[in-house]
């Protein structure tokens, strides 16, 4: 009886629980939705691109010119700027103190300048004069002395050398009035010009640089180069700031009136895109917000793409084009954000153009 | 007649059961052999498999299968951004690199690192968390196999930490994912921590992710892809496809169970085939009696393949239920989830067996329709 009919219907069972299980254990594939769509594809031809938003100027490094210690940081990140506002202050004593002591060198030209105008001084000629007055009468007295000499008839009273001593001395005193006459006149002239003219340089240099101090002094004052925001700040009071392009700058300005995105276009894609090509651009994180680009213009020179996942190496793959667009104003946008970028492609298919 | 038929096989009991399991085991072997190379080599389009959001996938040129990776360039994913008919594409990572534990218990594990911005392709069978947490800093999902690595023998919770190329990773979220070939823990992080995770490496974008837009296949969007950028792009069935193809060819892991389907094939054939035979012979007197009260050859030639009917149709059912019931009982072992039984090689072995007892009862049908009646009365 079983065998008859009991394996028969054990097996029909069996068979049943065979296929109940096959149908529960197949594996199924269900496709699934990314938690987060993705940016998508807006045109029907399209480049895609990596964007990143900078300023309408473009991001300023600020550097100094000098490198010096910070006293004074006159601004904090995010506030808004104009040009020529004082945005720090550097370490001026040494030149303070060199200022004053070239303010004395100028002092100093000034005076020896101003004595060297005012000569003859007047209590210098009275002497002088006296001296050429007592010249004139010791001259006539020694007139007298050979005159008298001469008055007389009979040579034989008087010796020759006698005659002839009174001769040169009249001769002596002659060229001794000449010299007192000649020093008077020296003592009335005054200072010679080309003298002058030295003292006027010397006063001269001496103030240029008391201006060039002053210029050293204002170039320790870094102000606004334009009408912005301040992006980043990482410079404090008290630390010793270097100067020229550093790897982490003092200070970024930017104007952010405006934003723009700066597309890298790949090398291979480069052709495709036209200046001027409808662009959006979407955020990370949220691929369903767009927001609308305007071309501002490309970058006319095809750099090395820069990795921007945020490493520090930097790691250079391809070339990009990279073109320059800008948003609508008050976007909630960032700058140095990433954005998804897509580009409207030219349909033509081949180049010549 | 059918009747008749019936009774002659379930009346010698020791040849009725010997044919039932000869088939029944024959079946057995057949299908389970089958199902283990089948699940086995499933398991090597595991990843590919689970990630469930994607159609295409864009990988170079000369990749031969999913482990094999060589980087494309960061800027490759924008150049598949503006191929027509792509309605997204993202970056996707895959590496390997060493996982370990606080109590200095490590383990190669694979690494996926899943587009930051869409967390495309992170795994949806979520254990324990959800996957958003993974955009929680130094956050990473593993699977149960990782855990149970791991943390042996513990409930299953959140929060630990684990050690990748000396950073500090946080488990955030346990998944259920299908098992790789060598059944390594899978590890799910964001694409931009990858990098950190494996170490120097210049380029992280193993594979871009591509779906086409609505209207365009799979098929038609890669074949773009290939034409604009010279990569290679592949449905993920293709792709899956190829990385099986890979391991066809590349392993001897064919060529064993090959062996052993042929010879389950043939052991079943030859014994089914001999006892049938026997069977069929020690009952020619009966045949012959029948031939006698004039039942024609055909009707003959028809008992005996209902016998084989019979006989195939019951050996087939245990042999197929004694798989069916192997894989029921491991489907919850963790090192051997992914092999099932399908229908396919139900089907197929159906078919085998069908064969089987076809052959086996040509052999002896032959014997019946040359006996002469008369034979039957002599002795």
């Amino acid at each position: 009886m079983f065998t008859k009919y009991g394996v028969p219907v054990i097996a029909g069972f069996l068979l049943t629980f065979a296929i109940v299980s096959m149908v529960r254990m197949r594996p199924v594939q269900a496709k699934a939705e990314p938690p987060v769509s993705p940016p998508v594809a807006l045109y029907a031809n399209q480049v895609g691109a990596v964007g990143l938003v900078e300023a309408r100027t473009e991001n300023i490094q600020v550097s100094l010119p000098v490198p010096g210690l910070v006293t004074k940081v006159a601004v904090a990140a995010g506030d808004n700027v104009h040009k020529g506002q004082v945005l720090l202050v550097l370490d001026d004593r040494d030149l303070r103190a060199e200022l004053t002591l070239r303010q004395a060198a100028v002092a100093v030209s000034r005076a020896r300048l101003e004595k060297l105008r005012n000569s003859p001084r007047p209590e210098d000629l009275p002497p002088a004069e006296a001296k050429v007055h007592e010249a004139e009468q010791v001259l006539a007295d020694t007139e007298v002395q050979l005159r008298l000499i001469e008055g007389v008839k009979d040579k034989r009273a008087i010796r020759e050398e006698d005659l002839q001593r009174r001769r040169l001395a009249v001769k002596a005193q002659q060229a001794r009035l000449e010299e007192a006459r000649a020093n008077l006149k020296l003592l009335k002239a005054g200072t010679w010009a080309p003298d002058l003219r030295v003292a006027e340089a010397e006063l001269a240099q001496a103030e240029q640089q008391v201006k060039r101090i002053q210029t050293d002094v204002e170039r320790l004052t870094v102000t606004s180069p334009i009408d912005g925001q301040i992006l980043q700040c990482k410079v404090h009071v008290g630390e010793y700031a270097q100067a020229g392009q550093l790897q982490v700058p003092l200070m970024v300005i930017g104007a952010v009136d405006t934003l723009h995105v700066r597309a890298d276009i790949d090398e291979e894609d480069a052709w495709r895109v036209r200046a001027g090509a409808a662009a959006q651009a979407s955020i990370r994180g949220n691929g369903s917000v767009k927001y609308p680009l305007h071309f501002v213009r490309f970058e006319p020179y095809v750099v090395p793409k820069k990795n921007l996942t945020g490493d520090s190496t930097e790691r250079v793959d391809t070339r990009v084009l990279q073109a320059i667009y800008a948003f609508d104003k008050g976007v909630p946008l960032h700058v140095g954000q990433q954005m998804d970028v897509s580009i409207e492609a030219s349909t033509q298919t081949g180049g010549g153009k | 007649m059918n009747f008749v038929a019936f009774q002659m096989l379930t009346g010698d009991k020791a040849k009725y059961f010997g044919l039932i399991f000869a088939i029944a085991f024959s079946t057995f072997l057949m299908s389970h052999q089958v199902s283990i190379f089948t699940g086995l080599m499933n398991r090597t389009q595991s990843q590919i498999l689970d990630i469930k959001d994607a159609d295409v996938w864009v990988m170079d040129r000369y990749t031969q299968y999913l482990d094999e990776v060589k980087s494309l360039t960061d800027q490759d994913l924008y150049r598949v951004r503006g191929v027509n008919g792509v309605q997204w594409a993202v970056p996707l990572f895959k590496g390997s690199t060493r996982a370990k534990a606080r109590d200095g218990v490590f383990r190669a594990v694979i690494l996926l690192g899943v587009d930051d911005a869409s967390l495309t392709g992170v795994p949806r069978k979520m254990l324990l968390g959800t996957y958003n947490s993974l955009r929680e800093p130094d956050a990473v999902i593993i699977d149960q196999v990782a855990f149970e690595f791991y943390f042996p023998n513990q409930a299953m919770r959140l929060g630990d930490t684990l050690e990748m190329n000396d950073h500090r990773v946080r488990v955030v979220g346990i998944c259920d994912s299908a098992a790789p070939f060598q059944n390594f823990p899978v590890v799910y992080t964001r694409y931009s921590n990858a990098l950190g995770y494996v170490g120097r490496e210049r380029n992280l974008l193993s594979y871009v992710l591509v779906k086409p837009l609505p209207g365009v296949t799979g098929e038609e969007v890669a074949t773009r892809i290939k034409a604009a950028t010279g990569l290679e792009a592949l449905t993920y069935e293709q792709f899956g496809w190829r990385t099986i193809w890979y391991y066809i060819g590349h392993t001897g892991i064919p060529i064993n169970f090959g062996i052993t389907v042929f010879i389950a094939l043939i052991v079943g054939t030859v014994v089914a085939g001999q006892t049938f035979y026997i069977f069929t012979i020690e009952n020619l007197k009966q045949f012959g009696a029948l031939k006698a009260i004039g039942v024609t050859n055909w009707r003959i030639t028809g008992m005996i393949l209902l016998q084989a009917f019979v006989v195939g149709a019951i050996g087939y059912s245990i042999g197929i239920a004694m798989t069916a019931a192997f894989f029921e009982t491991t489907k919850n072992v963790l090192d051997l989830r992914g092999f099932v039984l399908l229908g396919e090689i139900a089907g197929g072995t159906a078919v085998a067996v069908f064969l089987i007892v076809i052959l086996a009862s040509l052999l002896s049908i032959r014997r019946v329709l040359v006996l002469e009646p008369a034979v039957v009365f002599r002795g």
